[in-house]
């Protein structure tokens, strides 16, 4: 559950990506597609859908993603990409993890994507 | 995923609020004429009502809470096996109001409320007073179903204490475990489904197991289960039979484990092939919802509360939101994270509605973790989601901690379980 080492995570997600040409097929949509009557499953949620989403991650890292002392760590001041990429090995299981593997595979790689921009923007 | 389109939600929306949106227009018109003027009363000061209250302060503070609660400290559930463990106080387990009053603005009154009348929209509580509301939320836990079981009472459970909610009843529990002499049984009789957490009375046996095993070497836990499976069920005989060998006998209802009646004065307990003498005994009665859920009318003949799942309003009275244990919340178990993580989403769609919109799409997410030893923690975990069948847990996420993990994973998840509580508690009295 660490930031640190990003160089071979990011190659290993790469590699990840491309041998799975399934998951282009969860890409989000632009942010400025105005999303389709009939939203598909890996559509963009909507920002009070991330936030509801977000929410209950609190219940482990702290309000607003700051973890009491301890060794839950805070989400808050964490970068967006690196979480997006943090949240992708979790859910692949790529990256070894204790229950954050077993959440991932809870959300679409849209979902975890607005989560993990949520934490980037919001939570600092 | 789900095959629920967004069209089909709001159609479902649409038919779930019908009935609500004549009652809204009052308390949408007061919400925009003056900021403050939408009213909450939430009932119960727990995992579900207290974060409930807090969440609604923080997603509009211009919404009045008025939380009534009768204890002016809230002793969790959660970790109350690891007191009788002897690995915590029962002052670590004990939370205050004092952070909901003063950072979150909530009104926190120490009362009882006796009586809901959703027509009117008001409860009365036990001092005389009446509460006007726009919306009430109900979060008030379990109540027991004592005469379920010969010989048992509210009077029996002071020789042979539930302790399934936290307070005295864990302090007469733990007393009794300190009495008793080596070589004792300790019976803990685990009720049929459903129940307010399901791992719980397996995380007390192996933590009454440790106790013993520092103190009392020689003596033995007997679970005697209504059920013939149980949570996290392979995690726990496994981790028992690695920690403290045969000290921990669990008999499945189907051989005998079901309990009928008990012998307060010879501490005995019958169940349906034999008689078992205990040392001690901890009955975990058969529950429904809350008294005041029951007594209000927002129970099924089952005892628990139907809701919508995606606002937690109730099916049986409009207006009033029913979340935590007395809820029937689909696939999530009744436990504290369940409740804690209802009551954000029950918050969210009560803003929304009070400003006229559709609440979002629902995300509910459940994490138990139980403690076999101090170093030794096992979980359970689930995503869930609103689909036309209700709350349903993502398929392919979640479930139990691996089987066959090294000891260095079980000590992870033992800090992680101290790490929860800590995080918890404070995101909700903090």
């Amino acid at each position: 559950m660490t930031l640190q080492n990003p160089l071979p995570t990011l190659l290993l997600s790469a590699m990840c990506l491309a041998a799975l040409p399934v998951a282009a097929a969860d890409a989000p949509a632009p942010a400025t597609t105005p999303a389709p009557a009939a939203a598909a499953p890996s559509a963009p949620p909507s920002p009070a859908a991330v936030r509801n989403m977000i929410s209950n991650c609190y219940s482990c890292h702290g309000t607003d993603g700051r973890s009491p002392p301890g060794v839950i760590p805070s989400l808050a001041g964490k970068n967006a990409d690196q979480t997006l990429l943090m949240l992708k090995e979790f859910k692949s299981g790529q990256r070894a993890a204790t229950v954050m593997t077993r959440q991932a595979k809870g959300y679409t790689d849209a979902e975890l994507e607005a989560m993990a921009n949520y934490i980037g923007t919001n939570l600092k | 995923m789900s095959k629920i389109t967004r069209r089909d939600f709001l159609k479902i929306a649409g038919a779930a609020s019908a009935a609500g949106v004549l009652g809204y227009a009052s308390t949408a018109r007061a919400a925009e004429g003056g900021k403050g003027s939408a009213r909450v009363v939430v009932i119960g000061g727990g995992f579900g009502g207290a974060t409930c209250a807090k969440y609604l302060r923080r997603l509009d503070p211009g919404v009045a809470v008025t939380l009534v609660e009768p204890s002016t400290k809230f002793i969790t559930c959660p970790f109350s096996n690891l007191v009788l463990g002897g690995l915590r106080t029962m002052d670590s387990i004990t939370h205050g109001f004092d952070a909901l009053k003063k950072k979150h603005g909530v009104n926190v009154m120490h009362d009882t409320v006796t009586a809901i009348d959703a027509a009117g929209k008001k409860v009365t509580l036990k001092s005389g007073k009446t509460l006007s509301y726009d919306r009430l939320v109900v979060s008030p836990g379990i109540d027991f179903k004592f005469d379920t079981i010969e010989g048992y009472s509210e009077k029996a459970a002071e020789i042979m204490p539930h302790a399934w909610k936290a307070g005295p009843q864990t302090v007469l529990l733990q007393s009794k475990l300190k009495a008793m002499k080596d070589g004792g049984v300790v019976v803990i009789a685990a009720p049929a489904n459903p129940f307010r957490c399901p791992p719980g009375p397996y995380e007390r046996a192996g933590m009454i197991a440790h106790y013993l095993k520092e103190h009392k070497p020689k003596s033995k836990v007997l679970i005697l289960d209504a059920k013939d499976a149980f949570s996290k069920q392979g995690l726990f005989l496994d981790g028992w039979k690695k920690v403290y060998g045969d000290m921990i006998e669990w008999v499945p209802g189907a051989k005998g484990g079901v309990v009928m009646a008990v012998d307060t004065k010879k501490m005995v307990v019958d169940t349906t092939l034999d008689k078992h003498k205990a040392a001690v005994v901890n009955l975990i009665p058969p529950q429904t919802a809350g008294k005041i859920a029951l007594a209000s009318g927002l129970a099924d003949d089952k005892g628990w509360c139907p809701v919508d799942p995606r606002t937690f309003e109730s099916k049986m009275q409009p207006g009033v939101h029913v979340i935590g244990d007395s809820s029937i919340a689909g696939a999530l178990p009744k436990s504290a994270f369940a409740a804690s993580s209802e009551a954000k989403m029950c918050a969210a769609a009560i803003v929304a509605l009070f400003k006229g919109e559709t609440p979002a799409e629902s995300s509910l997410v459940n994490t138990c973790y139980s403690l076999i030893a101090p170093k030794y923690g096992i979980s359970v975990a689930g995503v869930y989601k609103v689909t036309e069948k209700g709350i349903t847990e993502v398929p392919g996420a979640g479930g139990v901690s691996p089987k066959d993990a090294p000891d260095s994973f079980r000590e992870n998840e033992a800090k992680y379980t101290v790490g929860w509580y800590q995080s918890i508690t404070a995101d909700i009295w903090g």
